[in-house]
């Protein structure tokens, strides 16, 4: 228990200091930049479980979360408890489509399904067409700005683009989702956390199983 | 005849190296019989999640209790943590983080899972209205076949089936087949009956 709260205490005061900069992208500069820098980020999941706990509103939920990049290309994500019951099978095609397999019928609607898609693309990084891209700028890092069909995904990195700070998937104005991963090992993050910004809603992940 | 024929093949086809058992009433009464000896039951188990459209499989491993009439704790100890007791209608689960208590009534879903797993060691999974079972003979193992008779158990499970020690009638494992192919496999190993197991081990607080 202490172990855990040590390792995700780290996350937790990042996700603080990211709080208190939020919104401010109309005040940041717009610079030249190679928006391909950040593609190194791109998770590349080959048959990873994760630990994952999910709290929203009040209610905890956990159980493993596989990721898998299929032979297609396509990456398959299948989320169930520790004790084999499925809450849902995604899929995230290579053209930018989406397949729900599987979900738990109490899970069944269309608002939570986008939700969770619009987070897995953003930790995916898959919307994420360098032509469409662009840079900002604040005191201390560099915002690599991927324009969605609704709003923008941001990766934040450090000036050199050496470190992966942040991700964001934003409207125009500010922040709606918070989310970060840590600790990457042969292009597999350890952990990964994300927050909604609007409502009570964060999912942790942890590697169990590369 | 010739359709009774065709079942029976069709039965036999479905299990390799079992029998469907036309009969089953001897085998509902010795098992009926071997269920009401036993008071406790303490094993370790495998559990193997088989995600077959993505030929992933997620292999965890733990320790199992049960207590008559209602109480179970199952412990994962490997690769995670997780606890989760069944005790007199109520659900506790505790994952690294937090811990839950649920009452299993309030929740459908949770309900008819814990009757699952209530009813197959306490010998009445045959008696459960939710389900119409099957009963096949192999060499060393009986196979009970649950198929799901309502609808929000159908979109679960395609079927459930626990297979059966002959020697002692008890339960060697649990198959949960889900409608889109997907099992779950959980395995009890290292046995051991009637062993004294304290109450306080499913004391939900």
């Amino acid at each position: 228990m202490q172990r855990f709260r040590m390792r995700y205490l780290p996350f937790i005061s990042f996700f603080v200091i990211l709080l208190s900069c939020s919104s401010a992208y109309k005040k940041m500069q717009k610079i030249p930049g190679d928006a391909g820098c950040v593609q190194k980020f791109k998770p590349q999941f080959q048959g990873a479980v994760y630990n994952t706990k999910v709290d929203v509103v009040g209610n905890h939920l956990s159980g493993l979360l596989v990721i898998k990049t299929m032979p297609d290309s396509s990456i398959r994500m299948v989320f169930s408890n520790q004790m084999g019951f499925k809450f849902f099978d995604f899929e995230f095609s290579r053209d930018s489509g989406f397949k729900v397999h599987y979900i738990l019928k109490q899970m069944d609607k269309k608002a939570v399904i986008t939700t969770l898609r619009k987070d897995f693309e953003l930790v995916l990084m898959y919307h994420t067409p360098i032509a469409d891209a662009y840079l900002l700028k604040n005191k201390t890092d560099f915002y690599y700005a991927f324009p969605q069909e609704k709003g923008i995904n941001y990766y934040i990195t450090d000036s050199a683009c050496t470190e992966l700070k942040g991700l964001e998937r934003a409207s125009k104005r500010k922040a709606v989702v918070q989310a970060i991963m840590l600790d990457y090992s042969n292009g597999l993050p350890d952990s990964i956390g994300i927050t909604h910004k609007n409502f009570n809603f964060t999912i942790g992940l942890k590697l169990l199983k590369k | 005849m010739s359709l009774a024929l065709l079942y029976c093949f069709y039965a036999k086809a479905q299990y390799a190296g079992y029998m469907l058992l036309t009969n089953s009433t001897a085998f509902k009464e010795q098992f009926t019989a071997a269920s009401q000896k036993t008071n406790t039951i303490q094993s370790d188990f495998v559990q193997e999640k088989n995600l077959s459209m993505i030929s992933e499989k997620i292999v965890s491993k733990g320790k199992f209790w049960f207590k008559k009439e209602n109480s179970v704790r199952m412990e994962y100890n490997h690769p995670f943590i997780y606890l989760m007791i069944l005790n007199n209608g109520k659900v506790y689960i505790k994952d690294a983080q937090k811990e839950n208590t649920v009452a299993a009534g309030s929740n459908k879903l949770f309900r008819q899972i814990n009757n699952i797993m209530i009813d197959c060691m306490k010998g009445s999974a045959l008696d459960n209205p939710d389900f119409t079972a099957r009963i096949f003979e192999g060499r060393q193992t009986f196979l009970i076949e649950l198929s799901p008779a309502a609808k929000s158990l159908k979109d679960l499970f395609q079927h459930i089936n626990i297979i059966v020690d002959k020697k002692d009638y008890t339960v060697a494992m649990i198959e949960m087949y889900e409608p889109g192919g997907d099992n779950t496999i959980i395995h009890f190993i290292n046995k051991q009956l009637n062993a004294t197991i304290p109450d306080a081990l499913f004391t939900i607080h």
